[in-house]
This record gives C-alpha cells, sequence and structure tokens, in this order.
C-alpha cells in the first residue's frame, strides 16, 4: 500500500475531527439543555467512513444517507451553521426546519439527503444513477446505508437491477455491528457482508472503516469501477459506533466494556494521529493546533445557530406541493 | 366542471360543442398519452413489469418498445419496491419516469417508496428537490379474486403530496395521463382493468384533461350521483334507466380524487338537493365518507335528504361470479339508493 501523502491525510484528519466535535457538541451539550426535539443519531466512531469516501468522490457527484447522517452532510461541505440550525428546527436550517436530524438535504452539495427508512435510499439510489446514465452526465451516487439495511428486501431488489442494468451506483455498507440493539451475528445469515454482492455479480470490497486512508484508497478504487466501467460496486467499511444508537440509548445490548475497548483500540482519530506521526512525520504541536481550530469552528457554528429564530407556523403548509413551473 | 375534452376551472360548470372525436380502446388511449408523452419530452421514460417486449398486460404500452427502444421503454424484474423506489431517484435526477404497478393491490409493496420518499421529500427538503413522476395502476373487480380485485385509492388520496387521478372514460384516460406526467408532483393514475378493452370517444386532437376538475357527465335536478372510474359510466347508466321512471340524476365524475373538485359537487347539490355517491371500494372508510363530509360541512342547509353512499361490502373480492356480484356495488345498488334518497 502506498505511503500515505501527508496533506491529504491531514485533509481527512481534519474532516473527521469536524465531525467528531460537531456531534460531541450534540451529545454533551445542545441535546442534554433539551434543544433538540425527537430523534438524534450520532456518528461519532464511524468518521472514518464518511471521510474517506466523501474525499473519493466529485462535487457532482450525488450523495445519499440514513438516520446517521450528520456527518455525511458535514463531509459534504455543507456549513455546520445550517446544519446544527436544521437539527434545532430553526428557520435557516437546511430545510427551513422541516426535516431535522433525521431529514438533512443540501442540493448545494448534491447532498440529497439523509433517509431514516432503512434501506429505502437504496432504490433512491439506483434511480439517480439511472437518470445519471440516461443523460450521460458522468455522474455517480453514493449510497451509504448500515449493516441493517443489508436485510432489507430494498437493497436485493436494488442490487439486482442495478448490477442487471449496469447503473453507477456507489454502495457505501457502515457495518457498524449493530442494528439499533440486533447485532450482525443475530441479524445476517453471512457474517462476511460482502457475500452478498456475490449473489448480484457486482464488484465488491471490504475494508477495515476505522483507517481513514485505507477508507479513501478502498473508496478511489470502487468509485474509479463505479464510473469509468459504469458498474454498481459495494464497499463494505467495518466500523463501530463508540456511543448509543440514539441519544436516549441504554446500552443493554452491548457489553460493558465494548466501546472503551473499542475505543481505545480503534479511534479512527487516533489511528490517524499515529500515522501522521509515524509515517508522515506530522508534528504534534501541529495537530493540536489544528484541533483548536476545527474545535472553535464547531462552537462558533453552534452559536450561530442557537441565535437563530425558530420559523413560523405558517410555513408548515408551504412546499407540499410543487407548484407548476 | 367541464363537458368532455374542455378546459375548464375547478366548479365551473359549463357545456360547450362537443370535440371531434373517435372511438377507441381504453388501453389504446393510455398508449396514445404515453407515446404523445414520449415524443414531446425525451426525459419521459416506462418501467415496469411486462411492460416493454408483451405490451403490458392490457396492451396499454404496446408497440413502445419498437418505437422509443430498451433506454426508454424498460421491462423490470418483479420488485415493486425497487420500481417505485427507482422512479423516487430517476425523478430527482431529472427524468419523467411513468413506473407501472400491475395492480393497485400490489401498491402494498411499493408503498414505502409513493407514500414515505415521493410525497415528502420535497416538503421535507423545504423545496430543495421535486419528484415529477407517475405511478400507473389498476383498481377494480374482474374476476381476479381478492387480491387481484381492490380499489385501493384510498391508501393514496390520505397522503398529503401526492395527486390521484382515476379516469373513467378514455378521453380522460389519456388526457389525464398526460397531466399527470407533466405535473411537477409525483402522481398516482388509477386505471380500471374492466374498462382496457371497452371503447368511447377520444378527441381525435391532442387535448390535456387538467387534474383537480370534475366533470358534470349528465345534467338534471332531482339528485346528484357523484363517481369516478369505471363507476361514472355505471352510474351514467343507472341514470339513463331512473330518467325513464321520471327521476332526474346530475351524474358528476370527480376524475381527480387529489386534489378533488368539491366545488362542484356543492354547486350541484345546491341545485338537486340530495347526494348520492357511489364507488367500486369498500363502502367503509371510501373515498365517498370524505365527499360526504365535504359537502355536509358546506352545503347542509341545501340537502332536502340525508347523503348516501353507495359502495362495495365489507368483504374481501371473492372469485366465483355470484359472490364478486353480491360484494361488489354496482347499478341495482346505485338504483335503488337513488330512488330510496329521492323518494325517501
Amino acid at each position: 500500500m502506498a505511503r500515505p501523502s501527508t496533506q491529504q491525510l491531514m485533509s481527512l484528519y481534519e474532516d473527521m475531527l469536524r465531525v467528531r466535535f460537531f456531534e460531541e457538541k450534540i451529545d454533551q451539550e445542545l441535546f442534554p439543555a433539551g434543544l433538540i426535539r425527537g430523534l438524534t443519531h450520532l456518528y461519532v466512531g464511524q468518521e472514518a467512513t464518511g471521510a474517506g469516501v466523501i474525499r473519493a468522490l466529485e462535487p457532482q457527484d450525488y450523495v445519499l444517507s440514513t438516520h446517521r447522517g450528520h456527518g455525511h452532510c458535514l463531509l459534504r461541505g455543507s456549513d455546520p451553521a445550517r446544519i446544527y440550525a436544521e437539527i434545532l428546527g430553526r428557520r435557516d436550517g437546511l430545510c427551513r426546519g422541516k426535516g431535522g436530524s433525521m431529514h438533512l438535504c443540501d442540493m448545494e452539495t448534491n447532498f440529497v439527503g439523509c433517509n431514516p427508512v432503512v434501506g429505502a435510499n437504496l432504490p433512491i439510489g439506483a434511480g439517480l444513477a439511472f437518470a445519471c446514465k440516461y443523460l450521460n452526465n458522468g455522474r455517480l451516487t453514493a449510497v451509504f446505508f448500515g449493516d441493517g439495511a443489508l436485510n432489507t428486501g430494498a437493497f436485493h431488489e436494488s442490487a439486482n437491477l442495478a448490477s442487471l442494468w449496469k447503473l453507477p451506483v456507489f454502495m457505501v455498507c457502515e457495518n457498524n455491528r449493530y442494528a439499533i440493539s440486533v447485532s450482525v451475528e443475530r441479524a445476517s445469515a453471512v457474517i462476511d457482508l460482502a457475500d452478498r454482492a456475490a449473489a448480484y455479480g457486482m464488484w465488491h470490497e471490504t475494508v477495515d472503516g476505522m483507517r481513514v486512508w485505507d477508507v479513501w484508497e478502498a473508496a478511489s478504487r470502487a468509485a474509479e469501477v463505479c464510473r469509468s466501467h459504469q458498474q454498481p460496486v459495494l464497499l463494505v467499511c467495518n466500523t463501530y459506533r463508540f456511543v448509543g444508537h440514539y441519544t436516549r440509548d441504554t446500552l443493554r445490548y452491548r457489553p460493558p466494556d465494548e466501546a472503551r475497548d473499542e475505543f481505545r483500540e480503534h479511534d479512527p482519530i487516533h489511528l490517524a494521529e499515529r500515522q501522521l506521526a509515524d509515517d508522515c512525520a506530522v508534528d504534534l504541536r501541529q495537530l493540536v493546533d489544528l484541533r483548536e481550530r476545527v474545535k472553535r469552528e464547531i462552537d462558533q457554528a453552534a452559536e450561530a445557530a442557537k441565535q437563530i429564530a425558530p420559523p413560523p407556523a405558517q410555513w408548515a403548509l408551504e412546499d407540499v406541493y410543487v407548484e407548476q413551473g | 366542471m367541464s363537458s368532455r375534452g374542455e378546459q375548464a376551472q375547478p366548479g365551473g360548470a359549463q357545456q360547450s360543442p362537443a370535440p371531434r372525436v373517435r372511438e377507441v380502446a381504453y388501453a389504446l388511449a393510455v398508449r396514445t398519452a404515453l407515446r404523445e408523452e414520449m415524443l414531446r419530452d425525451e426525459r419521459v421514460f416506462l418501467m415496469g413489469e411486462d411492460i416493454a417486449v408483451y405490451g403490458g398486460v392490457y396492451g396499454a404500452t404496446r408497440g413502445l418498445l419498437r418505437e422509443f427502444g430498451e433506454k426508454r421503454v424498460r421491462d423490470t424484474p418483479i420488485s415493486e419496491a425497487a420500481i417505485a423506489g427507482m422512479a423516487v431517484g430517476a425523478a430527482i435526477g431529472g427524468l419523467r419516469p411513468v413506473a407501472e404497478i400491475m395492480y393497485c393491490d400490489f401498491l402494498s409493496i411499493a408503498l414505502d417508496a409513493i407514500a414515505n420518499q415521493a410525497a415528502k421529500l420535497s416538503y421535507m427538503s423545504a423545496g430543495q428537490l421535486a419528484v415529477p413522476l407517475v405511478i400507473r395502476t389498476c383498481a377494480g373487480g374482474h374476476g381476479y379474486a381478492a387480491q387481484h380485485s381492490q380499489s385501493l385509492e384510498m391508501w393514496v388520496t390520505h397522503i398529503p403530496g401526492l395527486k390521484v387521478v382515476t379516469p373513467g372514460t378514455c378521453a380522460d384516460a389519456r388526457g389525464l395521463l398526460k397531466s399527470a406526467i407533466r405535473d411537477p408532483n409525483p402522481v398516482v393514475v388509477i386505471e380500471h382493468k374492466a374498462l382496457y378493452q371497452t371503447t368511447g370517444p377520444m378527441p381525435a386532437e391532442e387535448t390535456l384533461e387538467p387534474i383537480g376538475v370534475a366533470q358534470v357527465a349528465r345534467e338534471g335536478g332531482d339528485v346528484t350521483l357523484v363517481s369516478w372510474s369505471a363507476m361514472a359510466g355505471v352510474c351514467l347508466e343507472a341514470a339513463q334507466e331512473l330518467a325513464a321512471e321520471g327521476i332526474e340524476a346530475e351524474v358528476i365524475d370527480l376524475r381527480t380524487l387529489l386534489p378533488a373538485d368539491f366545488d362542484a359537487v356543492v354547486k350541484s347539490v345546491r341545485k338537486t338537493g340530495r347526494l348520492v355517491v357511489a364507488h367500486e371500494a369498500v363502502t367503509y372508510c371510501g373515498f365517498g365518507a370524505e365527499v360526504v363530509a365535504q359537502l355536509t360541512e358546506r352545503a347542509w342547509g341545501d340537502l332536502k335528504a340525508p347523503p348516501v353512499r353507495v359502495g362495495s361490502r365489507f368483504a374481501p373480492i371473492p372469485f366465483a361470479e355470484p359472490l364478486e356480484s353480491y360484494v361488489t356495488a354496482g347499478k341495482q345498488e346505485v338504483m335503488d339508493r337513488v330512488r330510496t334518497c329521492v323518494k325517501g
């Protein structure tokens, strides 16, 4: 494997830091303060998969995400203050407060959106890929989903059709080992999830989803196959969420020490720091400075979002239908 | 309301000279709409089970593969969730998909993409996304038993963000489908399987029928008889026979259920003072309940008699002919209920 480029690894590291700080702010401050309604699913621990994959895409490519999509939206380049504003239900949120945490969408970055109906984004992604092929516009469509979605009929129908019709859809399975509380071992008849791709003759690869450089390299290979050969690919990223499925999760389904041990051994941010120090000879001071800068940026975004007013009630009846143009 | 083939505004009832027409099968009217829209707009493509090589189980897409090729007329595997879901994605990506779900009974398998995705993506994204797709499907009993015979329009009329049209004539089968394809919103077009091989007048010229505008299919002063889809034709026949008994029914074909032209119903009932709503769906929680509720809220004082619903009995649709006929509402039930409504 090629020695990482310092500049690129630093970019990936910065991406991961931004997501980590963004989510920790929710977990430690915004949610406990009662500023967030309903459900919020955090991406803490899975940053390397989103960062590595999204850096391997082009700006014109479409990205579809899941209920755990803050990170993907942020990595795609949305303004963190507008993401926070949406999560807080404020008027300047990405979706003017109509979507919230589970329905982020930003077409300025071609982030088609989060989709909290597990598996539902796979046929939509295949359809987008169909449109791209039909219009011959060279775009590919990346669809993120978890290990749970692999057990939906939507995955199988989409995988079959995408392979049959040779659609440029990049399927990214973020295997964080639990579908809410049910582990992969208790939910899937095959443990090597990439085996699912074989049934549809689909190009596939499995990567350590905690190592951002490895993810980026694998995702770059997958994107190249997908784009230049106009065919679907499945990249399984083995990862782990250090936090609960959602902010109120009791975590009674996991061994008590599991998350602590995983964090100690496989925290993607720590692994990237070690790689930067060992392979790229980056000075520790530089990393500390970067952390402080990104942290400040996130703090400011959250503060800015908190100052934004909620949407006026009458907005509730707008956008139910698109006006004939 | 409009006479057949005329552009009109909701509630604006008037009759106009009949346009030049030709007699065609309902399936051909559907095919005409698809062909015209595919010629007009290269973004329009068709996908569904058995629609390409076979030409559709009712022949509604016959010949289109030969004319437009495999890129635009696509047979799919039996994957309703993916058919509907891919239509959503293709619409977001800039195309105008017309996806067929062979029977509306199978909407159950495709409903997430239709009701949770297509209907809501524009709203949830505050207008960043648009999902201009058409789902073509068909309803109605015709000897196919319980899982291929239902009239499930209420499954989709309950969802904000969708439009639902139910053409009962050849002119509407073409004109409403064309409007549906040009609409920037997701539209569910519910055709009727018993109509595909029946013939009726269709304007010779290309005609768009507006979504959300009812049509007075027959004028009358004694009772307002509201219906849609194939049942509208049944109501017209019932009205002709009732006329011989001295009862003049005004038949309104709603044509579109979401949005529905309740103004037209109110206007007619202000004249007749009586309302009978007839549909092939089960009476209980059928769309007739919504028609009656809208009317009583808006025109209670004009009613001379309690409104009446006619629909199918509360059972799955059975197979054997006498059983199906017993469960399914038909001309006799409509006539009986109209007589009771008018004579008390």
